[in-house]
């Protein structure tokens, strides 16, 4: 991406988190990122409807790539999957602009989030692939299917915990190894209890 | 002229029973087809009319004017039925939809001679009838925010609550009534995924495919779930102190 749309990209952001998804035009974003509003049209010649779906895009694709790094040194698939659950759950929870915008006009945000929920899906049943690749599927269980599962399991939860307290490391791990793994991966005795 | 005919009409007394018997809170977000609201005969094929107008024009181009027309009815009637208007239709259409879905459903758990088969038919159903509902297509593909609003964050929570809610009861014939809620709102996480973002090779509607992912991924996390909570040194203890107010564990106790 180059520096000017990653320019406008962050002062949007910046706007929609004083404003409001609606409220956020063409003019804010360029006064914003000290620009004309010839170069937002440039790069996003869709104007503001192009802008406040890429501008979406682009949150949760950072979103996501905090959730890598905070994933990135564990050693195990199980942790993999804890860290991420903990770490998402708590980042959306304190997430003020995704909780505000979501209060306020969710009819903006959620068609263009669930566009990017089929990217994001594939996202991260590729990153954990190698992971289940080297932690050992279960027999007769398909990489593909494993992953895609896994991945549309992780976005449930983060988006809606349910019955599950994903702020307590217990109940965490006892849903990885139950509802996320207890299929997906061959047993390992020794490990049912988390504690 | 109801779009979906006698499919979508399986609600009879002993099944509207069975959802009054799902939880203390079950008649509040699982509103009942029968009951008080229905004493008047005009309600539900206003109800129809409105999603066969739902399937066609969506809910910015249905007026009260096409209702009536489509039910038969003047427009007085409309009224009378529901002072509110169209507001107070639409709602009324979804809280119809989500009873008449949770009947059927309730059906196929009830007829299900073990786990397995309760968790197949019950998803495949819930998967068929989310598929093939022609108003819920049409606002998918023109009004999203209308579906959407539903599907996210705490309003998924919401659902979630009352689908498990729901369904859960029928699990209890196989496991204690916590790990039920438990079972039962993870089947309704992979019918909505699934839903919302279908996916090439998984189609959920197909019992062959849907007994795979059964077999394959479910089961084995309800044994481990269950010698999860068996153990003693662990202590789950959900919806305790959660705000919403969707569920709490002594409900299905």
């Amino acid at each position: 991406m180059d520096d000017t749309r990653q320019r406008i990209l962050e002062a949007t952001y910046a706007c929609v988190a004083r404003w409001g998804l609606a409220k956020t035009t063409v003019e804010d974003a360029a006064r914003e990122a000290k620009v004309s509003r010839a170069t937002v049209y440039r790069a996003f010649p869709g104007g503001r409807d192009e802008l406040i779906t890429a501008v979406v895009a682009w949150a949760t694709l950072v979103f996501f790539a905090k959730l890598r790094e905070q994933v990135e040194g564990a050693t195990s698939l199980e942790e993999v999957m804890e860290r991420g659950l903990t770490f998402a759950h708590r980042s959306i929870v304190e997430h003020e602009v995704l909780q505000r915008v979501m209060q306020t006009e969710p009819e903006k945000l959620l068609p263009a989030l669930t566009f990017e929920s089929t990217r994001i899906r594939q996202g991260i049943a590729g990153f954990l692939s190698p992971y289940l690749e080297q932690r050992g599927l279960a027999d007769g269980v398909d990489l593909a299917e494993a992953a895609d599962f896994l991945a549309r399991m992780v976005l449930s939860y983060i988006a809606a915990p349910g019955r599950w307290d994903l702020d307590d490391p217990v109940q965490v791990a006892q849903l990885v190894r139950a509802e996320l793994l207890a299929g997906v991966v061959t047993a390992r005795p020794g490990e049912v209890d988390p504690s | 002229m109801p779009i979906q005919g006698a499919a979508l009409r399986v609600v009879d007394d002993e099944n509207a029973a069975a959802a009054g018997d799902a939880g203390p809170d079950a008649a509040s977000s699982v509103a009942p087809v029968t009951g008080r609201r229905s004493a008047s005969p005009y309600r539900e094929r206003i109800i129809d009319a409105t999603l066969a107008c739902l399937a066609r024009h969506g809910t910015l181009k249905t007026t009260v004017d096409d209702i009536a027309r489509g039910a038969g009815v003047s427009r007085a009637t409309v009224y009378r039925v529901f002072p509110g208007g169209r507001d107070e239709i639409l709602g009324a259409v979804v809280d119809t939809e989500m009873a008449r879905l949770f009947s059927a459903l309730g059906v196929k758990l009830g007829e299900a001679d073990d786990l397995e088969d309760a968790l197949v038919s019950g998803i495949v159903e819930a998967s068929s009838r989310l598929r093939n509902h022609q108003a819920l297509a049409y606002l998918v593909e023109h009004e999203p925010e209308m579906v959407l609003g539903h599907l996210a964050f705490d309003e998924s929570d919401r659902l979630l609550g009352a689908a498990s809610r729901f369904t859960a009861p029928f699990l209890a014939r196989w496991m204690s009534p916590m790990e039920a809620g438990r079972v039962a709102e993870w089947a309704t996480r992979i019918v909505l995924s699934f839903a919302v973002s279908p996916s090439a090779e998984t189609d959920l509607t197909d019992p062959v495919t849907t007994a795979h992912l059964v077999e394959t991924f479910v089961l084995p996390g309800i044994a481990a779930l269950h010698t999860a909570v068996a153990a003693p040194s662990i202590d789950i203890t959900p919806f305790a102190d959660r705000s919403s107010g969707t569920e709490r564990l002594s409900d299905t106790d």
